[in-house]
C-alpha cells in the first residue's frame, strides 16, 4: 500500500489586493483562485494537472512548492506542510519551470551540476554517481561542457529536469516542460520523465496544454477550472467519460455506397475511404462496424479514441460544476 | 556553528567561481568595466587629495585619509558587489517574481539569492581599495588588519542596506530607482569628513544612511588605531545586519501572499 | 527642411512618451537632495575655512546655484549610449535598413527630447533646494538669457558624446566602461564638484580647453554670474565643437555600418 506523496484538503486562496481605478481612487479587490480543492496523490504516481490559463494550476502548485501561502484549507507534500516547513522538504521536491531556468546560461550544465551539489549538500561521491547515471539516462554526454546558450530547446530542457533529480527527489513538479519543442524533443523528453516515474517511483505532478504530454506521461488527469475541480480521474476514463465517440477509419477495396447513421458523423470522405466520429451513446461500435462492413470489401479498419485536445476543450467549456 | 558557517562559505566560494567563470566568457567586457572603474577610483582620490590640501577644513582629511576613505570604501563595497551581488537586484527579483526560483532550494533565502551573482566593476573596486591602500598608505600591522576588518564589515553593512532600501519593493511595488537613488546617496555621503555633519545630519549618517560606518569611523579607527571606534563600527554594522533580515522576511510575507500584484498565472 | 521637421516630431513624440520614465527618474531627486546638502556643508567649511567671502569670484550663495545646474546637466544624462549599444549588439533591423545618419539622428532627437524635460525637473528642484538653503543670489535679464542661449548647445554636445560612447558598440564588447569613464570626465573636467576657476594652475588651461567644461562649467557659470567674454568665448567653441563632433558621429557611424555589412554583425 503506497503512501501519500501529495495530499490537499479544501485548499483555498483568495488574492487580496487593491486597483487604482481612477486618478487617486483605489477599488478593492477579491479574486477566488482556488475553491477548496481536495486531491490525494499517492507515491509513485504520475498525474497531469491541465486547464486554461488563470484556471488556478499555477497558484495551486505555487502552495505545494510553499511559495505561496493559502487562505484557507490543508495541504501536505511527503507529510509536510510546504510553505512551513519550506526548508527541509526542499531536500525532496524538485520542479521545473517553464519561464525559469535553473541552468546558467554562459556556463556548460555540468557547472549548474556542481553547483547545485552544493546548495543541496550532496556529498561529492554521490553527487558524481548520481551525475554519471543522469548523464546516461538522459543521453547528456555530448554537451555536458558547451555552455547552455548554444544548446538546442530540446536539450536544455533535457539538462534542465536532469539537473532537478540530481539531489534525488521523491516527488518532481514540472511546469509546462514541453513548451516549444519539436516533436522529437517533445517525445524524448516524456519518455524520459515517465521512465523515471516508473523504473525509479518518483511521483510526478504535470502541468501542461499539450495533449500528448498528458497521454504519454500520466494515467491520471485532474482538469481544473475557475479554481475547481472539473474532473479527476484515469486519462482513459476521462476521453471515454467525456465524449462517447470513437473515430472510425475505413479503407474499401471499392469505392464505398454512402452511410447515413444516426449518432455517426462523416469527417471526411475520399473515394476508396472514409472517416467518421462516432457517438457511441447514440450508435454502438457494433451496428456502425456492422454498417460500415456493408458498404464495400473492406481493406483496413481502424478504431481510435478522438485526440485529447479536443475533451479536453469539452471540458473547459462545460459550465461550474458545484459540487 | 562553525560547520555552518564553513558550509556558507564554501558555498559563497562556489557561487563566486561560477559567477567569474560567467563574466570571463566574455573576457574584454569583463576586463573594461574592471579596469574603468580602477581608473575611475583614481580620478575622484585624485581630485579629492589635492581639493583637500588645497582647501583646509577644520577637521578635516589630509590627503592620506582621502586615501584610506576611499580604499576601504571601494574594497569594501566592492566585495558585496563581487559575492552577493545580487543583493542590488532584489527590486527586480520581486516585481519581476523571480524569488520564486531561489524560495525552492534548501537554503535559508536571503543568505542564498544574494549570492547569485557578481559585479565586473566591483572585483575593479576591491582591487582598487586594496592596491591603493597598500601602496600608498603604506600601513603597519595594526592598520593593516584594522582596514581588512573594515572592508568586510563594509561588505556586510552595505549589504545589508540594499537589501533594506530593495525591501521596500515588498511594500511600494516598483523601488529599484529608490533603491538606487538611496545606494548612491550612502556612498556620496561616506566619502567626506564628518566635520561636515552636525545635529540632524550627523544622526542621520549613523542611522538611515549609516555612512558613518562606512567612511568616517573606519578612517578615524584606523587612522588614530582607535579600538572605540573600531567596537562601534562593528556593532552598527550588526544592528544594521540584524535589521535588515527583519524587515526583508517580513516583506517576505507579502510577497508569500501572493498580494504583491495582479495574478501572476 | 522636412528633415528637421521629422525629427523635431520625433522628439516631441519622445517627451510624451517618456512621462513613464521619467517619473522613475523622480527617485533620483532624493539622492540630489542629499548631495545638495554635502555640497553646502562642503563649501560652508571650506569658505570658513579660507578665511573668504568669495572663492574664485563666487560667494557660498552663488557657488550652491552653481551646484545646482551643474547637477541638473549631469544628473540628466540620457540612457543613448545603453539603447544604442543594445540596438547595434541585437542586430536591430532599423539600424540596418534607414540610411546613414537616419538612425543616430533619431536617437538624438528622441534622447534629447527626453533630457530637455529630465534637466528642467532636477535642475529646477535643485534651484528650489539652492533656495531653501541659501537664498537667492543675483539675477538679471542678460545673464539668463546667455544661460538660455547657451544651455541646449551645451545638453545636446553631451548628448552627442554619449551616442558615440553607444556607437562604438559596433567594435567593443562591452561599452559600460566607457559610458562610466565618459561619465565621470565630463564631471570632475567639467566642474561639477568645483568650478573650474579653483581648479590648480597646472590643470586649469587644460580643462577649459576641454570640450567638458563647454556643457557643464559653462552654463552653471552663465547662470550665476554671467558674462559676456565667458559667453562669447563659448558660443565660438560650442559651435566648432558641435561641428566636429558632428562630422565625427558620421563618419564612425558609417564605418561601423561596414564592419556590419562585412561581418554579418
Amino acid at each position: 500500500m503506497a503512501n501519500v506523496a501529495v495530499e490537499l484538503e479544501d485548499l483555498r486562496k483568495v488574492f487580496d489586493f487593491s486597483v487604482p481605478t481612477g486618478f487617486l481612487r483605489r477599488e478593492h479587490r477579491e479574486v477566488l483562485a482556488v475553491d477548496s480543492i481536495s486531491l490525494k496523490v499517492l507515491e509513485g504516481q504520475s498525474v497531469a494537472f491541465i486547464g486554461p490559463n488563470g484556471a488556478g494550476k499555477s497558484t495551486t502548485i505555487k502552495m505545494l512548492t510553499g511559495i505561496l501561502h493559502p487562505s484557507g484549507g490543508r495541504a501536505t507534500v511527503l507529510g509536510k506542510i510546504p510553505w512551513l516547513e519550506r526548508g527541509k522538504l526542499a531536500f525532496e521536491i524538485g520542479a521545473v519551470f517553464g519561464q525559469r531556468s535553473q541552468l546558467w546560461l554562459h556556463l556548460p550544465p555540468n557547472d549548474t551540476f556542481e553547483l547545485l551539489a552544493r546548495i543541496y549538500n550532496i556529498p561529492k561521491l554521490e553527487f558524481k554517481k548520481r551525475r554519471d547515471e543522469l548523464v546516461e539516462r538522459f543521453k547528456l554526454e555530448a554537451f555536458l561542457e558547451t555552455p547552455v546558450r548554444k544548446l538546442s530547446l530540446g536539450q536544455r530542457m533535457r539538462a534542465e529536469v536532469a539537473a532537478s533529480l540530481l539531489h534525488h527527489p521523491k516527488v518532481l513538479f514540472l511546469d509546462e516542460p514541453t513548451i516549444g519543442l519539436d516533436v522529437i524533443a517533445r517525445q524524448e523528453l516524456r519518455d524520459l520523465v515517465r521512465e523515471w516515474n516508473v523504473s525509479q517511483g518518483l511521483t510526478v505532478f504535470l502541468t501542461s496544454h499539450d495533449a500528448g504530454d498528458i497521454e504519454h506521461v500520466s494515467k491520471r488527469v485532474i482538469v481544473i477550472n475557475h479554481g475547481q475541480i472539473v474532473l479527476d480521474d484515469k486519462v482513459s476514463a476521462m476521453r471515454r467519460a467525456y465524449i462517447g465517440s470513437k473515430i472510425l477509419e475505413v479503407k474499401f477495396g471499392t469505392p464505398p455506397l454512402s452511410l447515413e447513421m444516426r449518432g455517426v458523423k462523416i469527417l471526411k470522405r475520399t473515394e476508396y475511404a472514409l472517416k467518421l466520429e462516432v457517438d457511441t451513446r447514440i450508435a454502438p461500435i457494433e451496428s456502425v462496424m456492422n454498417a460500415v462492413l456493408q458498404l464495400a470489401p473492406v481493406a483496413d479498419i481502424s478504431i481510435e479514441d478522438p485526440p485529447l485536445e479536443e475533451v479536453i476543450a469539452h471540458i473547459y467549456g462545460q459550465e461550474k460544476v458545484v459540487a | 556553528m562553525i560547520s555552518r558557517f564553513q558550509n556558507y562559505a564554501s558555498l559563497a566560494a562556489s557561487y563566486f567561481r561560477l559567477n567569474l567563470s560567467a563574466m570571463l566568457e566574455y573576457r574584454a567586457a569583463f576586463w573594461s568595466q574592471v579596469l574603468a572603474m580602477f581608473f575611475n577610483n583614481v580620478i575622484w582620490v585624485l581630485f579629492w587629495s589635492i581639493f583637500f590640501s588645497r582647501f583646509k577644513i577644520v577637521n578635516g582629511w589630509t590627503a592620506n585619509d582621502v586615501l584610506t576613505v576611499w580604499a576601504v570604501g571601494s574594497a569594501g563595497i566592492g566585495l558585496s558587489g563581487a559575492f552577493f551581488g545580487n543583493a542590488g537586484q532584489l527590486p527586480r527579483l520581486i516585481t519581476q517574481g523571480q524569488l520564486d526560483v531561489w524560495m525552492l532550494y534548501p537554503r535559508s533565502l536571503l543568505s542564498h539569492f544574494v549570492l547569485g551573482r557578481s559585479s565586473a566593476s566591483a572585483s575593479g573596486d576591491v582591487l582598487f581599495g586594496y592596491i591603493a591602500f597598500f601602496a600608498l598608505v603604506q600601513p603597519n600591522l595594526e592598520r593593516s588588519l584594522l582596514f581588512v576588518l573594515f572592508t568586510v564589515s563594509i561588505m556586510i553593512l552595505f549589504t545589508a542596506f540594499r537589501i533594506m532600501a530593495g525591501s521596500f519593493a515588498f511594500f511600494l511595488g516598483s523601488a529599484s530607482n529608490l533603491a538606487t537613488a538611496l545606494e548612491f546617496a550612502l556612498i556620496s555621503l561616506s566619502t567626506y569628513p564628518s566635520a561636515l555633519f552636525e545635529g540632524a545630519a550627523k544622526f542621520i549618517t549613523f542611522t538611515l544612511l549609516p555612512a558613518a560606518f562606512i567612511g568616517a569611523l573606519p578612517v578615524e579607527a584606523i587612522r588614530d588605531i582607535n579600538l572605540e571606534k573600531t567596537v562601534l563600527v562593528l556593532f552598527g554594522t550588526l544592528v544594521f545586519a540584524a535589521l535588515s533580515v527583519i524587515v526583508f522576511y517580513a516583506g517576505l510575507k507579502r510577497y508569500e501572499s501572493g498580494n504583491l500584484l495582479e495574478m501572476r498565472s | 527642411m522636412i528633415e528637421v521637421r521629422k525629427y523635431s516630431f520625433l522628439g516631441l513624440t519622445a517627451i510624451r512618451s517618456s512621462f513613464a520614465y521619467l517619473g522613475e527618474q523622480l527617485f533620483g531627486l532624493v539622492f540630489l537632495g542629499v548631495i545638495l546638502f554635502i555640497f553646502l556643508q562642503l563649501w560652508r567649511a571650506t569658505f570658513a575655512g579660507a578665511g573668504a567671502v568669495k572663492l574664485g569670484d563666487l560667494s557660498l550663495a552663488q557657488m550652491i546655484w552653481y551646484l545646482a545646474i551643474a547637477e541638473g546637466v549631469v544628473m540628466s544624462r540620457p540612457r543613448i549610449s545603453s539603447e544604442v549599444d543594445q540596438d547595434l549588439r541585437s542586430g536591430s533591423l532599423s539600424v540596418q535598413l534607414l540610411r546613414p545618419l537616419e538612425y543616430p539622428l533619431a536617437k538624438l532627437a528622441s534622447s534629447f527630447g527626453e533630457r530637455l524635460v529630465l534637466f528642467g525637473l532636477i535642475a529646477g528642484t535643485g534651484c528650489l533646494l539652492a533656495f531653501i538653503f541659501v537664498g537667492t543670489i543675483p539675477f538679471s535679464l542678460e545673464g539668463l538669457g546667455l544661460f538660455l542661449l547657451v544651455l541646449p548647445v551645451a545638453l545636446l554636445l553631451d548628448t552627442i558624446g554619449f551616442l558615440m560612447v553607444g556607437l562604438s558598440a559596433f567594435w567593443f564588447e562591452d561599452t559600460t566602461g566607457l559610458t562610466l569613464i565618459y561619465s565621470r570626465m565630463t564631471m570632475i573636467l567639467g566642474g561639477m564638484l568645483v568650478p573650474l576657476e579653483l581648479f590648480p594652475d597646472f590643470a586649469r588651461p587644460i580643462v577649459e580647453w576641454l570640450p567638458f567644461s563647454s556643457v557643464v562649467y559653462v552654463p552653471a557659470r552663465l547662470f550665476v554670474h554671467p558674462s559676456f567674454e565667458l559667453f562669447g568665448g563659448v558660443i565660438v567653441r560650442q559651435g566648432l565643437s558641435l561641428l566636429i563632433l558632428s562630422l565625427i558621429v558620421f563618419f564612425v557611424y558609417r564605418a561601423g555600418l561596414k564592419r556590419i555589412h562585412s561581418n554579418g554583425g
